[in-house]
């Protein structure tokens, strides 16, 4: 789903260990930016790796469990 | 929370570009713009060779971000720098001001007008509607909001590139740097971007740390 | 229309494409201090022709933000989405994906994880293979075509089999100058098994043994070696197992960028302590991972060999108990390497100093157990079948062969090279390595094809039958030589090339000369090729070209390197009017007169039953591969049912990476029980499906059972030899064998013999009776011998002299050109042969007046060729696909900065590299290619990729392809300036020594 406008204090929640840029000019006058919708509000595909929509900690969950394909000392030494 | 980072492991790449054409094919990317591209250092010169894979790292502290003058870019709530390219000028300060090359500018017409920038989105396509075709137009597929991550390191043909949260990459990496007894220093570009080595890589090798 | 596409014409603003191309490196530049790309020299370079067409005729017209059309997001609208697994085609690994279909097109590919081949890993070209399934501006052969009157002209299907058939069938009647052998038929490794077999049959139907695939200039050599030092002609193990492996030693592989995907576990063998040993005449992207590098003169294999095996004789490091029990003639051997290959030989020969040679020795003594790894370094050499045994011999040395770890992984090419070279179109062999020259191959394969074995004999010219034909390296002087010095009836006259490219062949210049003088040239391939072109430069008819589908366009089984058979669904329909390649088989058969025959039909029964395909009936690949199972007895391709393979795709996640074993589980759709399988159930497979053997992972290893996959090295050469055993040594036995001790191998005698043949039903009785275990059709010799613990071929010595080959003990020859006289003095070549594989074949004329025109001074330089990671083979497929294309847009010819210093050549310029091949007028060829100036190369040496064609001698080609179906990327074929020169027992080319020079460009 398209959201226009995501408030800071969600982002700050997310990117807890992230700086919030604010350093150019457009932003210091108040302009936002166009934002995404987060990826967890997505409901997953029918052939696809599956979390509970909307909940960020299931999609988090499944995603570093697929990052561990990255490592081929998952599938080698499972 | 996670915090999508790339790490790319110069003892592993071996310059195949799989990660290159992986990107081309999930993002239709056309000719002549490289999301990512491989570069080969002392190309030939008999034990400096190196080669990395290089993108937009997704920085922590983002130039691009910094100089655009029209405030286009954002950062997701998992780490990842997206830009609007509704709003882009085409002006090219976050060239400018990117230390890993990472945007692109599709040029077209007999003046050599700039076009919108575009580059990695961490497959996770950008402000537009999620999976829509809008999205995938713009910028390219969202592999994130599918529940998979970024095409390119997903399918690199020694895992060198690895793609996802952090502390898992972190994990990943510290084990591969203890194995083969190095230091670390092969995680090209971490530092710059995130500002610090990936935990653990430095001191992590142990004399006789190869299993 | 999309963008990634690039349109043939136009030109763009120079300006602003190298402003935009080359943006990361240029960024990274100042990152990393020092950049100089092999690639991004080039593609900086080649990118005004590239993005220029392409933002010309595209971007142009689209709002700047866009990247590209959404043939991919369809995903959202709706329609049926299916998955369907299949496997790479572009190298021999055998990488897994999962293409996703929705209503018919491929819209996305997804990493399969689960494969215990790839872990989901791609290189460059199996991450962009979706380009395949592409349709707009897509530069596929789109539809059959004739050329005439100079022009390639779209003809109907119908049109093209009546013209052909009935010029083939003029040729065939032709007394005088005609008959069957005539006609040479260039087969592919490209082809899956069903369809290389079902190619072999139709060949012989035909009446020719006159047919031949890539791997004759591939890997002949290593088949022909190995297969005569201990039985089969193939990997001795996987590349999964080079993780249980200590040490490994890339002698002619540069793995990471011919076979990237393997280096997945060569690097975790690296990360956990194994030694990475590279010896290559160039400074390759393998040798820059390794831990040794050792750079020698292009040609000097054996020395280096030798070498090494001086120190390791001279130290005592050999594994004498093994070789023992398990090896004959290692006496011999030790005493010529101890006299011949001193050190100061080695250096003298190679170029390499005692040390280096003495490292790498050492190296590979404390690191047991270890392979010994190649492909073309090896095999592409007038002196090849030495120089495999010479490695064979060092593994045997070191008692690496026939265990888990080590041996000889030999990295095929095509991804299906190793099942055509077992069941496909060879010239001396049918299906399962059954010699023709042997009558019991033609009686057991005609009962397996249900036909009369008669009314094949009488399709063949009188005693051709049993002479084995031409091979594809030679193909081209069975058109031009004369016809009373070759050993067939008429000359060739007509050629079809089935999936094979002209440039991988060397002696371009010479091909087409050939090509002036033939009646007829059928191309049938997804791609016009390189052979379209070369035809239409210079002849004005005579050709006809075939769309055929890709194999990802239709199913099958493949034979990856390690022997595992894997299974391909297909993704999507053959595209345009493309037809698969076993219907055009059958539907010219039945233009010919044998289609009935080569699907099995006589006497109420039909072996294989047809299936309706796009385009008409086709044989069914399933039906096709159980009568492969019913008759490949030989190297056990009879129990891997299309059942069980299919079963081994669906759950893939059971097998374990290391081992490549299934501990358990079963398939959730047939209930078919997977324990103790081996993927893919690498050959050999022994006995019926029903017998469940699980493959051999690993050859002749005797630390397991015969029915866990082990085995022994074969009992092919006799019992003895001059008063010397050559059967095992009492001890030396699979594990669990009832016979302890060396034996030949099983037929029915053996079996009274030894009491067993009570063992067998009554049915298997009346079967086995009078047969060996590879011609049993019943497989009952084979599951009693399995069942005692016993290996169906025997259990006999590895041969460390070949004595049937004409270097008994691998012998150092002089490549025909090489740059040292005095080297050529002291290891001449061999004599010329008056006939060889029905040519005559020149030598040792060819070395001595190389030298007496003293080719080594006006061509200076060695000039050696390989391959690059983007593209594969000739290059045609992968050179139309942009996301590949992109990346090498011009080929180059590597040089050392001193030589290029002293030439006045500056990096990337373009240069003409000439060498001693001539063209018909007498001119030396030569090449425009740009200079990559590097100290990747020696200065002594020159490389040039070899995947390159359409531009011949500095002229683009692209009017003489068909309209639309030319290649995005065109370069000169290094192949177009290869010399004379090919093995004396395979006919394998020369393409990795000959000479060259190199000067600044003029127009």
């Amino acid at each position: 789903m398209r959201r226009l406008l995501v408030v800071a204090a969600v982002v700050f929640a997310g990117g807890c260990m992230e700086v919030e840029q604010a350093s150019s000019p457009a932003k210091q006058a108040g302009q936002t930016v166009k934002r995404d919708a987060n990826p967890w509000s997505n409901e997953p595909l029918a052939m696809g790796p599956k979390w509970n929509k909307g909940d960020r900690t299931s999609w988090e969950e499944q995603i570093k469990k697929r990052q561990l394909e990255q490592h081929e000392h998952q599938r080698i030494y499972q | 929370m996670a915090r999508m980072k790339f790490l790319c492991d110069a003892e592993r790449c071996i310059e195949c570009n799989g990660c290159v054409t992986a990107c081309k094919n999930e993002n239709e990317v056309p000719w002549g713009v490289n999301r990512r591209r491989v570069v080969t250092i002392n190309d030939g010169v008999i034990g400096a060779e190196k080669s990395i894979s290089v993108a937009c790292m997704h920085c922590s502290d983002a130039p691009c971000m910094a100089v655009c003058p029209v405030d286009c870019f954002y950062k997701t709530a998992d780490g990842v720098v997206l830009h609007d390219k509704d709003l882009c000028i085409g002006c090219g300060y976050c060239f400018y001001a990117c230390p890993f090359g990472a945007p692109q500018f599709p040029q077209a017409g007999a003046f050599g007008l700039r076009g919108k920038m575009d580059k990695c989105t961490f497959c996770a396509g950008g402000p537009e509607v999620d999976k829509s075709e809008a999205e995938f137009k713009k910028y390219g597929r969202n592999r994130l909001a599918e529940g998979k991550l970024p095409a390119c390191a997903e399918m690199c043909s020694t895992k060198a590139l690895l793609g996802g949260d952090g502390d898992v990459i972190a994990d990943i990496y510290r084990e591969r740097v203890a194995r083969r007894g190095s230091k670390g220093a092969e995680a090209w570009g971490w530092g710059s971007a995130y500002g610090q080595p990936p935990k653990g890589a430095q001191g992590a090798a142990p004399a006789g740390g190869k299993s | 229309m999309l963008l990634t596409r690039k349109a043939n014409e136009s030109l763009a603003d120079q300006r602003t494409a190298a402003v935009q191309h080359g943006r990361l490196a240029q960024g990274l530049s100042s990152v990393l201090g020092k950049t100089i790309d092999r690639r991004a020299f080039l593609k900086r370079s080649g990118i005004t022709a590239g993005a220029g067409a392409v933002l010309a005729t595209s971007v142009a017209q689209l709002p700047f933000s866009m990247i590209g059309t959404a043939e991919a997001a369809k995903e959202q609208a709706g329609g049926k989405i299916e998955v369907k697994r299949t496997i790479c085609t572009h190298c021999s690994v055998g990488c897994a994906i999962d293409a996703v279909v929705q209503d018919g097109v491929w819209i996305r590919q997804e990493p399969v994880f689960d494969s215990p081949i790839n872990l989901g890993a791609h290189c460059a070209k199996g991450a962009s293979i979706r380009e395949h399934g592409i349709t707009h501006d897509s530069h596929r052969l789109k539809y059959p075509m004739k050329l005439e009157g100079g022009k390639w002209k779209k003809i109907s299907w119908d049109t093209a089999y009546d013209e052909i058939s009935k010029k083939l069938i003029e040729i065939r009647n032709d007394k005088e100058k005609g008959g069957p052998d005539a006609l040479f038929v260039v087969g592919s490794s490209k082809h899956n098994n069903e369809q290389s077999y079902l190619l072999r049959k139709w060949v012989s139907l035909w009446g020719t043994n006159n047919c031949d695939h890539q791997a004759r200039i591939c890997h002949s050599t290593t088949v022909a070696g190995v297969a005569q030092t201990w039985g089969y002609g193939a990997m001795t193990n996987s590349y999964n197992d080079e993780q249980n492996s200590k040490s490994l030693f890339f002698l002619g592989s540069n793995a990471a960028e011919a076979h990237p995907v393997s280096m997945l576990h060569t690097l975790h063998a690296k990360e956990n302590g194994c030694k990475v040993i590279v010896a290559d005449p160039r400074y390759t992207r393998t040798a820059a991972k390794a831990d040794i590098y050792v750079r020698f003169r292009s040609g000097t294999d054996v020395p280096m060999l030798f070498g090494i095996l001086h120190h390791i004789f001279k130290n005592g490091w050999e594994d004498k108990q093994y070789i023992h029990n398990r090896v004959y003639g290692m006496e011999e051997v030790k005493k010529e390497v101890m006299a011949k290959w001193t050190p100061d030989k080695v250096t003298e020969a190679t170029g390499c100093s005692e040390a280096e040679i003495f490292n790498v020795a050492k190296t590979l003594a404390e690191n047991r157990p270890g392979f010994i790894i190649w492909a073309m370094g090896q095999t592409q050499h007038t002196n090849a079948n030495a120089i495999v045994r010479a490695s064979n011999i060092l593994m045997l040395a070191l008692g690496n062969v026939g265990r888990s770890g080590g041996g000889c992984n030999i990295y095929r090419g095509h991804d299906n090279v190793q099942g055509a070279t077992d069941i496909g179109p060879n010239p001396d062999t049918l299906p399962g390595y059954y010699p023709v020259a042997v009558p019991g191959s033609w009686a057991h394969w005609s009962r397996v094809w249900n036909v009369d074995p008669k009314w094949i004999a009488e399709r063949y010219a009188p005693g051709m039958q049993a002479k084995p034909g031409m091979t594809v390296s030679r193909w081209i002087d069975g058109v031009t030589e004369k016809n009373d010095v070759i050993d067939q009836g008429p000359n060739l006259r007509a050629i079809f090339f089935w999936g094979h490219a002209p440039n991988s062949q060397s002696r371009g210049a010479d091909m087409v000369e050939a090509m002036k003088k033939l009646d007829l040239m059928v191309v049938l391939d997804p791609y016009p090729s390189a052979s379209a072109a070369m035809f239409a430069m210079v002849r004005k008819d005579g050709a006809y070209l075939l769309p055929v589908a890709t194999q990802l366009e239709t199913e099958g089984s493949a034979t990856c390197s390690n022997r595992s058979v894997q299974w391909r669904e297909k993704v999507i329909d053959p595209l345009f009017e493309s037809r698969t390649d076993h219907m055009i088989m059958y539907q010219l058969a039945q233009k010919l007169g044998f289609a009935d025959q080569l699907v099995g039909k006589k006497d109420g029964k039909q072996n294989i039953k047809l299936v309706k395909g796009k385009g008409g009936e086709e044989p069914s690949m399933e039906d096709t591969l159980r009568e492969i199972n019913r008759g490949a007895w030989t190297i056990g391709y009879t129990g891997q049912s299309p059942e069980r393979i299919q079963a081994h795709m669906r759950n893939m996640h059971l097998f374990d990476v290391k081992t490549l074993r299934a501990k358990g589980g079963k398939d959730a759709k047939t209930g078919y029980d997977l324990t103790g399988d081996y993927y893919g159930l690498p050959w050999p497979c022994y006995g019926t499906p029903a017998l469940k053997h699980p493959g051999s992972p690993n050859l002749y290893d005797t630390s397991k059972h015969v029915m866990d996959g082990g085995g022994n090295f074969r009992a092919l050469f006799g019992v003895e030899r001059d008063g010397v055993n050559l059967l095992a040594e009492d001890g030396s036995h699979p594990k669990g064998a009832e016979i302890t001790t060396g034996h030949p191998q099983f037929d029915h005698v053996l079996l009274k013999k030894l009491g067993w043949w009570d063992d067998l039903t009554d049915a298997e009785k009346v079967e086995a009776e009078g047969k060996t275990w590879a011609t049993d059709l019943s497989g009952g010799i084979q599951r009693v011998a399995l069942k005692h613990g016993c290996h169906p071929f025997g259990n006999a010595k590895a041969r460390a002299i070949v004595w049937n080959f004409p270097d008994a003990i691998p012998q150092h020859r002089e490549p025909l050109y090489s740059p040292r006289p005095d080297m050529v003095e002291k290891y001449p070549t061999h004599d010329d042969v008056k006939t060889l594989w029905r040519l005559p074949t020149l030598f040792k004329s060819v070395q001595q007046s190389a030298v007496k025109e003293e080719m080594h001074k006006k061509f200076p330089l060695i000039l050696t060729s390989g391959r690059l990671v983007e593209y594969e083979g000739g290059g045609e497929e992968t050179r139309s696909n942009p996301w590949l294309a992109e990346l090498q847009q011009d080929n180059f010819v590597e040089i050392n900065p001193k030589t290029a210093a002293d030439r006045g050549i500056r990096n990337g310029e373009y240069v003409w590299v000439s060498t001693p091949a001539k063209n018909v007028d007498g001119k030396h060829v030569r090449l425009k290619v740009k200079a990559q100036v590097t100290e990747r190369v020696g200065p002594d040496t020159c490389f040039i990729p070899f995947h390159f064609s359409g531009w011949w001698q500095g002229q683009d080609m692209l009017a003489s392809y068909p309209d639309g179906a030319a290649p995005i990327v065109r370069g000169e074929a290094v192949n177009t300036a290869t010399t004379y020169g090919y093995d004396r027992v395979t006919m394998m080319q020369e393409t990795k020594t000959t000479l060259c020079q190199v000067a600044k460009f003029q127009a």
